[in-house]
């Protein structure tokens, strides 16, 4: 990999002068931390390369339940972080140890994820059911919004002129899962499903649930979420899920696999995923 | 921005030497290792999927085909070459060889240099924990159950302290 046309590597040493150089590359230059996306997909167009690693973006808080995870943190740090094993009784580990190869996991950060975004990606479903919320700074000020969001809109260009700074996971008092239909443990997902459950008294009192790689990014699933509000999670609305979602999940053919065959298993996905999170939303397992 | 040079250097540390290198501001650490020699780091996919050009950045496994060399500023590298040779190998080289975990050898240095971080973080690893943590790179001789022996046999070596 050589990425030609590159003119300058630069060392950005904070937020400011990594936006001034952004602004002088007028959307010729990118900001990189882990840099596998540049890397693996390189821009023709680019012509200045300006890591953001020296900008103490490297970090994982915990505030009031929650997590504040710095942009250039990687997911090897997040996944080894004790603040992040102790959010949803390490529901986040859980998740990273599936996700990619440890190489691989040893420089994506989780600033990537969200910038790249990738339809295909299990993290960008992991996110939206947890609620994240992106927060960024540009020339005009500093700026948040829910990831599901930020990516509705032309997300890739607003970071052309903005460096990401935080991703915020809010506290949840339920229990969350995730599952993902492969090939191989390594493949990318054919499809892959986040899920989360509050159960009060018995009763569904919340849920959260994304279905993605559809081959879209993930998305919440507003009306079955809407719906299971109120009832037992039990074997007789898992099988209700199975039917319903395999009737209105939206889905279609990529290279990787048929609408048809995802249209035929999803229901099954998420019915299995919802039934993970209720067990860990009863036990107070994450 | 101008029409500045595309050539830079920086310092870093190779398998224990502080370099000073020149470099192309988009070249890849694979294509840098290579040019100073450092023949153990294969190019394979150039995607990061196969695992055959990993080397380690602080202790830790990275896939040098999707590292820009510039990103190693400052840190260390290390290279198969960094751990052992022929003369005097590394006791997890010659775990390998022991187990028979090398055919054509093409995918040795960057199975080493996964389990070499592996085993610095844990040198009692489970046969399922070695597996996951190699499943990143690919081997298309062996069918892995040798490399995995390999391991396992250099985290015994490890506890008895046969290391270093």
């Amino acid at each position: 990999m050589r990425l030609q046309g590159i003119k300058r590597f630069h060392y950005a040493r904070d937020v400011e002068e990594a936006l001034s150089l952004l602004s002088a590359y007028a959307g010729r230059g990118a900001l990189l931390a882990g840099g596998l996306d540049l890397a693996r997909s390189p821009r023709s167009d680019l012509e200045g390369l300006i890591d953001i690693t020296g900008l103490g973006l490297s970090y994982v808080r915990e505030e009031g339940g929650g997590l504040r995870i710095g942009a250039t943190t990687t997911l090897t740090e997040l996944l080894e972080s004790p603040a992040a094993r102790r959010y949803l009784n390490g529901f986040l580990p859980e998740v990273l140890h599936r996700v990619a190869a440890l190489p691989l996991r040893n420089q994506a950060t989780l600033g990537g994820a969200v910038v790249s975004a990738h339809p295909w990606a299990d993290i960008p479903t992991v996110l939206v059911a947890l609620g994240a919320e992106a927060r960024w700074t540009d020339e005009s000020g500093e700026h948040k919004a829910p990831v599901e969001e930020l990516w509705r809109k032309p997300f890739r260009k607003i970071f052309r002129q903005a460096v990401l700074t935080e991703i915020y996971l809010p506290p949840w008092d339920g229990g969350f899962a995730f599952e993902r239909l492969t090939r191989s443990a390594y493949d990318v997902a054919l499809l892959n499903c986040a899920c989360g459950l509050g159960i009060e008294e018995g009763k569904i009192a919340w849920a959260q649930v994304a279905l993605g790689a559809t081959p879209h990014r993930g998305r919440r699933l507003a009306w079955l979420e809407e719906a299971l509000v109120g009832k037992s999670p039990d074997e007789v609305l898992w099988a209700w899920v199975r039917d319903e979602v395999r009737g209105k999940a939206e889905v279609r053919t990529d290279r990787r696999a048929s609408g048809d065959w995802r249209r035929a298993v999803a229901g099954t996905l998420v019915a299995r995923t919802l039934a993970q999170a209720a067990e860990k939303a009863v036990t107070g397992d994450g | 921005m101008g029409n500045e040079t595309t050539v830079m250097k920086i310092y870093f540390e190779l398998n224990g030497e502080t370099r000073y290198e020149e470099m192309e501001s988009g070249e890849s650490l694979l294509s840098l290792l290579r040019r100073l020699g450092m023949k153990s780091v294969k190019s394979g996919c150039d995607t990061g999927d196969c695992g055959v050009c990993t080397v380690l950045v602080n202790g830790r496994a990275v896939r040098s085909c999707t590292t820009f060399a510039a990103q190693v500023r400052g840190k260390q590298v290390t290279t198969v070459e960094g751990l052992g040779d022929v003369d005097d190998p590394h006791p997890l080289q010659e775990a390998f060889v022991e187990a028979g975990a090398v055919q054509c050898g093409f995918c040795t240095p960057g199975m080493i240099l996964v389990a070499y971080e592996l085993l610095q973080r844990n040198d009692a690893p489970t046969p399922e924990g070695v597996r996951a943590w190699l499943s990143g790179n690919l081997c298309r001789c062996t069918g892995y159950v040798k490399i995995v022996d390999a391991v396992l046999l250099a985290a015994r070596w490890k506890r008895e302290g046969r290391w270093r």
